[in-house]
């Protein structure tokens, strides 16, 4: 009955703490795949989870999971995974046991609880190291273990709250598969993020946040659209720019050149993903060696930048 | 219902009892890693050694005889104890008063104004003289407080401060030697001589008569000289051993007006008003057969041999005393103090609450397994301490048998009514603890004193209606309650110290219950009590659900 509706429901939800706005009229509905939440430091995330765990009573708007206020009940939570953004674990634990004690407070016995442990270990590969305590995890590892808790009652929403945040590449790296792999396995997946570029990675639904508002909700692709015709610069390290210029202002898409400093290229086009798709080519038929391409517009906040201003 | 409901009602059951034991095991588990809980049960234990020794100790020193009545001290130091001389009348606070000492009868003096300052004779003098004497009766000495000469302490005249009787004079009570052998007296002393008064100075005479000859009694003839008389049976019993109520063939001094001489205690040989002079009425419970009250005539039976009652008394007071302050005023504040205050208040400052509240579990069922994992660590450690407690004290304690089973039921009591006194305080300050996370621990100091006030009060007026209003009133009445079920000759033995003067401390540690709802049953008293204690268990673990079922954790 319940699963027919959609995981997550917010309509026209305001939190506010005093005269501070922390969600301001939000309305979105979540349901199935992974989809990710942007924004800045500040701009709404947490309050949002927040309001989708119970901890905080909406100011105005209903919030629903599975169609239950989750601040009324916590029946919902039965299909709720919740991977917090701070660090906190019982670090005299080992992460089987640990796991094992989560799931039990799910109502599981001793045996369902401990399988269900060694099979969500297995799923984050934190395997080997489970009857360690998680002290003496690393940042990652211990990551991976706040996602495994998250797991470990196969709930059907799953909210990580800054997976990525602190880890190091190849924790991001494997993070991010499990990530990917929840939600090709039909669950729903929420993540939040302050980089885009991590969130590119995992999902193209996303959700923007910004100063407490709803600024964008859909694919990231259609929105990078946009943001790919609006005036765009990408920056080449080489050790003869002026050379390399003059063979690539002749491209169709770059329409002007700057040398900012020593030893680096700054091309300025109106189609970003036109530009890249030349670049390559352009560079190799030139023969100039060239040691990184960057593309310091395309992040965040000139993401925002350009939503916001319009 | 049908089977798929009998089945779901299961389910939800069996679920919540496994979320409870969850939780109840990751509260254990988690003060079992928090260095102040091995702290606090520690020291726990080292209290409980600590009384253990001065119990041992005590045992190991056998209960002396004791002077219950006072009556073995010789306070004038005349060699006669006190239940001597008030045989005879005499006074313990003047030595030339003692059995036997007979009456000064005045003859004449030698005063500032006379002429002849000369007198010879054989005499009992006193006042200032030069002695030339025949005869001294070196006997004739006082006690602390007289001014009889002691002879035994007599100086050289030769001094620096120049002549005798002129320029100084010897110290009350003393005399001293001149060069000729003649002394200069100053007191009282019986002789035979010339004496020469000197002039500005004073002597007076008579004799002594009535003198005979009182043997002295040694002081341990006045200890535990009365002991108590009865056959178990209730109503008028007792017998006045020592005879000091009876008072037959006694000689009293009277003064002139026929009343009482100073030193004498009024005598009232009924004081109990039964109308029997001497007894001791001793009041029998007809149901229960036991001994509820005991009245005693003053001075009958008041001087027994201790060790026959002391012993059980004594024992009986320190497992009282052990379970209602070690025990409840102690381990029962301190233990919560430390280890409930931040069960729910760690966690929302460790950062670690996110993983119980993110479950399918209410907050405010939350909070009871929380109080309940507390419970189960204290619990554990109290009934463990007070099985220890038992066993070494039931064994080491006085009686026949090899073990005191008697006491194990009063020592699992002690554990009962702590364990429900903790579970009181620790729901308590959990909840205080979440309401006022910061300065929760001040307000808890504070009701801590305000309980160890209200304990003390409890046990010194047990009834204190303000007492009421403390948990620690309850739990002391609830050791009460306990004791009186398990040990129901405790008022025999309780009543007996205060009838009888046996300076156990029983009285003053245990009271009949007082919640007894006017039956004096004790079994209605641990109902009370108990029903009490846990509504106040509820009613705060109430509180600190709907406070907490109502916040926002940011």
């Amino acid at each position: 009955m319940t699963s027919e509706l959609p995981a997550v429901m917010l309509e026209s939800v305001s939190k506010w703490y005093g005269e501070v706005i922390g969600i301001n009229d939000v309305s979105l509905a979540i349901d199935g795949g992974v989809t990710g939440v942007l924004g800045p430091n500040g701009a709404g995330k947490s309050t949002l989870f927040k309001l989708l765990l119970g901890r905080l009573r909406p100011s105005q708007g209903s919030v629903r999971l599975f169609g239950t206020d989750p601040w009324e009940s916590t029946s919902p939570f039965r299909r709720v995974g919740y991977v917090s953004e701070t660090e906190p674990l019982y670090e005299w634990m080992t992460a089987l046991d640990f796991l094992t004690t989560m799931a039990r407070l799910h109502g599981m016995t001793r045996d369902e609880a401990k399988e269900r442990a060694e099979h969500v270990l297995d799923f984050v590969g934190l395997t080997d190291v489970r009857h360690k305590e998680v002290g003496k995890y690393s940042k990652g590892m211990r990551q991976r273990v706040k996602i495994a808790h998250a797991l470990v009652h196969d709930p059907d929403l799953i909210i990580l709250d800054e997976p990525l945040h602190g880890c190091d590449p190849l924790a991001r790296t494997s993070i991010m598969s499990v990530i990917r792999e929840l939600g090709n396995r039909g669950k729903t997946v929420i993540v939040s993020s302050h980089i885009l570029e991590e969130i590119e990675r995992i999902t193209e639904q996303i959700v923007i946040l910004h100063n407490g508002r709803l600024l964008a909700l859909g694919n990231l692709h259609a929105i990078r659209g946009l943001l790919d015709k609006h005036p765009h610069r990408i920056m080449l390290e080489t050790e003869s720019p002026r050379e390399l210029a003059k063979e690539l202002i002749s491209e169709d898409p770059i329409y002007g050149v700057r040398f900012p400093e020593e030893g680096c290229l700054e091309i300025q086009t109106g189609d970003l993903s036109e530009a890249h798709a030349i670049l390559p080519n352009a560079i190799v038929k030139s023969g100039i060696k060239v040691t990184s391409v960057e593309n310091p517009d395309d992040n965040l906040d000139s993401l925002l930048g350009y939503l916001v201003g319009g | 219902m049908d089977v798929q409901g009998r089945e779901l009602s299961e389910t939800v059951w069996t679920r919540m009892d496994r979320k409870a034991g969850a939780v109840v095991e990751l509260t254990i588990r988690q003060l079992r890693h928090k260095i102040s809980t091995w702290v606090v049960l520690s020291l726990g234990t080292v209290l409980m050694i600590m009384l253990l020794a001065f119990y041992v100790d005590a045992v190991r020193e056998g209960f002396e005889p004791v002077d219950n009545d006072g009556d073995s001290v010789d306070a004038d130091r005349d060699g006669y104890p006190l239940g001597q001389e008030r045989k005879y009348g005499t006074s313990d606070w003047d030595g030339e008063q003692f059995p036997g000492s007979g009456t000064y009868i005045y003859e004449g003096e030698i005063d500032w104004n006379d002429q002849n300052r000369e007198i010879s004779g054989n005499k009992t003098w006193e006042g200032m003289s030069f002695l030339d004497s025949t005869w001294i009766d070196f006997d004739y000495k006082g006690g602390q407080w007289d001014y009889i000469i002691d002879w035994d302490d007599v100086t050289d005249c030769q001094d620096t401060r120049g002549e005798v009787f002129v320029d100084w004079i010897p110290d009350y009570s003393t005399a001293c030697q001149l060069e000729n052998g003649t002394y200069a007296t100053n007191g009282k002393f019986t002789a035979e001589g010339n004496l020469t008064v000197p002039i500005d100075y004073f002597l007076s005479w008579g004799y002594i008569t009535g003198i005979f000859d009182v043997p002295k009694d040694p002081k341990e003839m006045y200890i535990d000289e009365d002991d108590i008389d009865w056959d178990g049976s209730g109503g008028s019993q007792g017998f006045d051993d020592d005879g000091d109520c009876l008072r037959i063939d006694w000689y009293t001094q009277v003064d002139g007006n026929g009343d009482m001489m100073w030193w004498q205690e009024p005598h009232y040989p009924d004081s109990n008003r039964n109308g029997i002079p001497c007894d001791v009425v001793w009041v029998i419970d007809p149901e229960t057969g036991e001994v509820i009250s005991i009245n005693a005539d003053s001075s009958v039976d008041e001087d027994p041999v201790d060790e026959n009652y002391v012993g059980e008394a004594g024992h009986r007071t320190f497992v009282i005393a052990t379970g209602k302050i070690a025990f409840v005023l102690l381990l029962g504040l301190f233990l919560p103090l430390f280890l409930s205050l931040g069960l729910v208040r760690d966690e929302t400052e460790r950062g670690t609450l996110h993983y119980l509240l993110s479950k399918p579990i209410h907050r405010g069922e939350f909070i009871f397994y929380r109080v309940l994992g507390y419970l189960a660590v204290v619990s554990v450690f109290v009934l463990i301490l007070s099985l220890v407690m038992a066993l070494i004290t039931s064994v080491i304690g006085p009686g026949d048998s090899f073990v005191r089973l008697g006491d194990f039921p009063v020592w699992l009591g002690i554990a009962f009514t702590t364990i429900l006194v903790l579970a009181a305080y620790g729901s308590l300050f959990n909840t205080i603890g979440l309401l006022l996370p910061k300065y929760g621990v001040y307000l808890c100091i504070i009701i801590g004193v305000w309980e160890f006030a209200m304990g003390f009060t409890t046990l010194i007026s047990p009834s204190s209606s303000v007492a009421s209003l403390s948990v620690s009133h309850w739990g002391l009445q609830l050791i009460d309650s306990v004791v009186l079920a398990s040990w129901p000759d405790t008022i025999q033995f309780s009543q007996m110290s205060y009838a009888f003067g046996l300076e156990t401390g029983l009285e003053w540690i245990w009271s009949p219950p007082v919640h007894t709802l006017d039956t004096n049953n004790p079994y209605l008293g641990i109902i009370t009590s108990t029903i009490v204690l846990l509504g106040t268990s509820a009613a705060m673990i109430g509180i600190g659900s709907a406070v907490f079922s109502k916040r926002e954790i940011m």
